[in-house]
């Protein structure tokens, strides 16, 4: 029987791993009651190894030797000139420092661009391109910027992120002065290896996906595919980090510094707020009577006249394994408000071991938030949380969670977190 | 060659990547060569090659950190009959001919299949590597494996020579 093109497409989707349970067992009926879709099934796997080989020969494939028979044209002449005029030409060019560029290929929220030569705009599009000198930033918990290197290399910064071009001989170099970036460093013809300056470590990478989450005193570095070779800069000490291993750059030299591997994910997490090294962004409060650990949010100006009041919560920095997202996980956040009004939970997603996938948001009303100035307590289900862009899928299961952030809009309200928990799906759910 | 090509197929249904699928058809290639005698008849042969290479998928996806979801072991065994079913003399003619559709391709399709099967990037990589939607990347391979099935289908049926 054939197939329609909507069964074809979920045959591939089932090979990317990307169904859920009930469509995974409709690809298993298919596949048991429908000879049509285990031909083409097969078709497609046979179709997959052989475009492999054909590119593994192909890459392997010495080039043909010419042989040119020396017949004297006068038009060579000409040729000959013209060619020597751009030889001319690319010595003069490559004499000159090489400047590599950045496009911007997507954007969501508040973002500032700031020229070489210092002018600042305020509203970036896609299609604006970065050049040397450049910075982009984006300036708030659910902002993201999507940059195209050429030849098929990717980066992504997002939340609280700032990123320079930098002239680094023989590099692509870039600084991240804070936040957060996913690279994909893909191999292409002439492509220079990526470098990337934090306050504590340089990375470099030919060919690799990576991502990195840097803040003044420690850089993560966390490899998924290739190699990336960093240096911590407090000691020039170098290691290759290899897939699936990570690397915490602290400025200190008396922290351990080597390449170990990435922990196995696990379905929960219980922001270490006592230990305090969870907590990305926010001013910690003393102890009152009734809690002993008190986060709170940090004004952060999101535009002109725009300010939103922030506490940024990190998976990596509480020394938290990956944590998995499931259908039925559910975000529990302890804080209180002195005013009544909404608060805003939201997550970061990634795919694991791979790139940045898209955030999500919660509203909380006030309602659900009791009297005001008492503390609260409130869970929030995986269902409940909304994508933050129309291309994103409407629930972020299967991904990686890698921060979580608590806004309040108003400045009265005083928010402030006392416990945040990523917990898994209830038992008998 | 054909051969070849569908037992790493097999293996690759299993790990959903084309260089460990390689591989485990190097080992299978490895262990029937010391088994030697030990099989029949060809057929008996390609039984014992899927399912060894099954097996070496299982264990390799184990041996993996969110590997893929694997095909039920009785829908793995349903797919290999198949394969081994097919008349031995087709299946080298039918390895030739995907090898000259490929040949046909436009560059573009070409680079599309290169990113998802040889660099084995995910199809949401891909999707993000050319500005495209993930749907317009599914909607283009799955035209593109379907007008693959069909170039080759249309090359067999022309007679030879």
């Amino acid at each position: 029987m054939t197939l329609s093109e909507e069964q074809n497409e979920l045959f591939l989707r089932h090979l990317n791993g990307q169904l859920g349970p009930d469509e995974e067992a409709k690809v298993a009926d298919l596949l048991r009651g429908n000879a049509g879709a285990r031909a083409f099934l097969r078709a497609v796997a046979e179709q997959a190894v052989v475009v492999a080989d054909v590119e593994r020969l192909d890459q392997h494939k010495p080039q043909p030797a010419k042989v040119v028979t020396a017949v004297f044209r006068p038009w060579k002449w000409a040729v000959a000139a013209a060619a020597a005029f751009v030889l001319l030409a690319a010595f003069v060019i490559a004499t000159t420092p090489p400047r590599h560029a950045a496009k911007v290929s997507d954007i969501l929220g508040p973002c500032q661009y700031i020229a070489a030569d210092g002018k600042v705009r305020d509203e970036v599009k896609v299609g604006t391109v970065l050049r040397v000198g450049d910075t982009i930033r984006t300036r708030s918990s659910s902002a993201w910027v999507k940059l195209d290197l050429n030849g098929g290399s990717l980066m992504t910064i997002a939340g609280r992120s700032r990123l320079r071009l930098l002239n680094v001989d023989g590099r692509r170099g870039f600084q991240l002065a804070y936040g957060n970036l996913w690279a994909t460093v893909a191999q292409s013809a002439g492509a220079k290896p990526v470098s990337i300056q934090t306050p504590t470590a340089t990375v470099e990478a030919k060919v690799a996906q990576f991502d990195v989450e840097t803040h003044s005193m420690t850089s993560i570095v966390r490899v998924n595919s290739g190699t990336a070779n960093v240096v911590r800069l407090a000691d020039g000490q170098a290691v290759d980090i290899v897939a699936d291993h990570q690397a915490i750059v602290s400025a200190r030299r008396s922290r351990p510094f080597a390449s170990a591997r990435q922990p196995e994910p696990v379905n929960e997490w219980s922001c270490r707020l006592i230990a305090g090294s969870g907590a990305v962004f926010g001013k910690w409060l003393p102890p009152d009577k009734k809690n002993s650990v008190r986060l709170g949010a940090n004004p952060l100006l999101i535009g002109k006249k725009t300010t939103i009041f922030v506490a940024n919560l990190s998976v990596q920095c509480s020394s938290s394994p990956p944590v998995l997202i499931e259908s039925g996980s559910r975000v529990r956040i302890r804080g209180t408000t002195r005013t009544e009004g909404p608060v805003y939970f939201g997550i970061t997603t990634q795919r694991i071991k791979g790139v940045f996938f898209g955030k999500y948001t919660a509203k909380v009303e006030a309602g659900a938030l009791g009297q005001a100035g008492e503390p609260w307590q409130v869970e929030v289900p995986l269902s409940q949380f909304k994508p933050k862009a129309k291309h994103l899928p409407g629930s972020p299961v299967g991904m990686e969670l890698a921060d979580i952030w608590i806004v309040s809009p108003k400045e009265n309200a005083e928010l402030e977190i006392h416990s945040v928990k990523f917990l898994p799906r209830e038992v008998g759910q | 060659m054909g051969q070849r090509d569908r037992v790493s197929a097999a293996a690759w249904l299993v790990v959903r990547d084309a260089h460990a699928a390689e591989d485990i058809f190097q080992n299978v290639a490895l262990k029937a060569m010391t088994k030697g005698a030990q099989f029949e008849s060809d057929g008996a042969l390609m039984s014992w090659a899927f399912i060894t290479a099954r097996r070496e998928g299982i264990d390799w996806l184990r041996r993996q950190k969110n590997a893929p979801v694997c095909l039920d072991e009785t829908i793995l065994e349903l797919l290999e009959k198949e394969w081994a079913d097919e008349a031995l003399g087709q299946v080298g003619g039918r390895s030739q001919a995907l090898r000259d559709c490929l040949e046909d391709l436009p560059a573009k399709s070409r680079d599309l299949l290169k990113r998802r099967y040889f660099d084995g990037h995910a199809c949401e990589a891909v999707a993000e590597q050319l500005g495209a939607r993930l749907d317009a990347i599914y909607k283009r391979l799955s035209r593109l494996h379907q007008a693959l099935k069909k170039c080759i289908e249309t090359k067999l049926e022309q007679p030879a020579g």
